[in-house]
């Protein structure tokens, strides 16, 4: 998580950034597929460049999908969920190249072996999750739009794009960066990730975090458990209370996971 | 394609200084945040629409008159799934109908569109270097203010980009539309990748030019434009700490609220 801060002080890192986010928001605006909730959200190819800039720019592409994902919502209206988009964006680019950096092995993550895929497939899904998971959490929060419309449709958006489109790009632009010695390890090499174990236990309290979050997100929201503990009134619809109350410390397990990572 | 929606018409308000109208943007989300109820919405709609009428803005307005009435729809017709409460007037296993149901689904529907419309009015009437220079009065590093403006003015450099790229493979008897969800989405590899390498070649050159005119050299760098604060902008910040005020009333009288019914 240092890096994230420690990237604004590299000019190249800062220049990677608004090339992460300029990209980003250049596909995000004039190429939506199908939209899968009118005027909510649409399949877009644009959710394959955080993934694809992460492992390339690590830290600047994170700060680069959270400020691409906000022009893209300026030009699709802004609201006060978006800080929670752009922090659930942040952590969209952030994700992958950190998870890569304990289970790659130090390979490229151009999926070549089925278990090359699976690593991929692992980082990515992790990355997804914790993004819908803000994005529904924060949504439920302000009562503006329930946990379980925005969660699952994120993770279905994100997947699909990363499956599809992210490895043939990552395939034709990660060499050609590595050679150009434009990677993030190469342009701050004073990035070093924590010792491994940290980084495992990070990613175990990441999966725990995000994993439980996402499941009672789903299960609070839609009214099919209302836990009998707490009162009526924190029960009641749009589930904002109980989703504040039993949700966040899951949120914050998961943020604990990717500090010490 | 035009993306910037910055409409240069020399009123007033496009002449507030650049924190006033960031500050104006979180009023807005603010007075909209706490109430529920469509009548209470009604105000801050109106104010919006006098603005919309100052400032000249119509014209971004009608440009996004489809996606306010399907926003206004999809959100109401979303809430009846997931607000289930007061005497239902249809009660199906999924949907929920009641009063209370279709009143709070307007509320959100219309909370959602005045969001948009406070987004709209903003970047009628605001400057991207304006933005930034708002953000930097309140306290973002002027790094971070660099990256966003540099990101805004590369987007639509990218979109043309990207818009040739599609053009000359449509050329080529290309299809975009061909096949299922996927494989449309997969047909993008071809705009995306060209459009990155293109990015990146910029990236370089920027950083050293940036380099070369002691970018990061200063904490505080001086600016070009000075944005001295006027009676009006004193005026506006009077009008809108007003309107916040008058709005956290409506939600603490209970005025704002709706009841299930």
């Amino acid at each position: 998580m240092n890096g994230l801060r420690l990237m604004w002080r590299n000019t190249r890192m800062v220049v990677l950034c608004a090339i992460s986010a300029a990209l980003y928001a250049a596909v995000l605006v004039p190429f939506k597929v199908v939209p899968l909730i009118p005027g909510v959200t649409e399949l877009r190819p644009a959710n394959a460049i955080p993934v694809v800039c992460s492992f390339l720019f690590g830290p600047a592409a994170a700060w680069g999908s959270a400020i691409g994902n906000m022009i893209g919502d300026f030009f699709g209206g802004a609201s006060p969920g978006d800080i929670f988009g752009f922090f659930a964006n942040l952590v969209y680019g952030l994700v992958p190249f950190k998870v890569w950096e304990t289970i790659g092995g130090g390979e490229s993550p151009v999926p070549r072996s089925p278990l090359g895929l699976a690593k991929y497939v692992f980082a990515c899904l992790l990355a997804s999750v914790l993004c819908a998971d803000l994005v529904g959490w924060g949504d439920n929060l302000l009562a503006i739009r329930p946990f379980a419309m925005l969660g699952n449709v994120i993770i279905l958006n994100n997947m699909a794009s990363a499956m599809v489109l992210s490895p043939f790009i990552l395939a034709a632009v990660y060499p050609r960066v590595r050679k150009g010695r434009m990677l993030y390890q190469d342009v701050m090499p004073e990035l070093t990730p924590p010792p491994a174990a940290l980084r495992v236990a990070g990613i175990a309290l990441l999966m725990i975090g995000e994993g439980g979050a996402w499941a009672l997100g789903n299960l609070l929201s839609t009214g099919y458990w209302v836990p009998a503990f707490l009162p009526a009134w924190m029960n009641a619809a749009p589930h904002d209370k109980s989703i504040a109350i039993l949700v966040s410390p899951l949120i914050l397990l998961a943020f604990a996971g990717l500090a010490l990572m | 394609m035009a993306i910037q929606l910055y409409l240069d018409r020399g009123t007033f308000v496009h002449r507030l200084h650049p924190t006033v109208k960031v500050i104006a943007l979180f009023v807005m989300f603010w007075s909209v945040y706490w109430v529920d109820n469509p009548i209470a919405l009604l105000p801050i709609g109106i104010f919006m629409l006098w603005v919309a009428q100052l400032t000249g803005s119509w014209r971004n307005f009608y440009r996004y008159r489809w996606y306010f009435i399907i926003l206004v729809f999809t959100t109401t017709i979303v809430w009846l799934f997931f607000y289930r409460q007061g005497t239902p007037l249809i009660n199906l296993p999924f949907v929920h109908v009641s009063r209370g149901s279709l009143v709070y689904g307007l509320g959100r529907g219309i909370k959602l569109a005045e969001l948009l419309g406070a987004s709209v009015l903003f970047l009628s009437t605001t400057r991207v270097e304006e933005f930034t220079v708002g953000l930097a009065k309140l306290g973002v590093s002027y790094r971070v203010g660099f990256a966003i403006s540099l990101a805004f003015r590369l987007v639509p450099l990218f979109i043309d980009s990207a818009m040739t790229i599609v053009d000359a493979q449509k050329l080529r008897g290309y299809d975009f539309e061909k096949g299922g969800l996927f494989e449309r989405m997969r047909r993008y590899v071809t705009v995306v990748i060209p459009v990155f390498m293109s990015a990146l070649r910029r990236a370089n050159n920027m950083a050293m030019a940036l380099e070369a005119r002691g970018f990061g050299l200063r904490n505080n760098p001086t600016t070009l434009i000075e944005y001295p604060v006027m009676p009006a902008d004193v005026v506006a910040g009077l009008t809108l700490f007003a309107i916040a005020t008058g709005y956290f009333l409506i939600y603490y009288t209970g005025y704002g609220a709706i009841t299930p019914g």
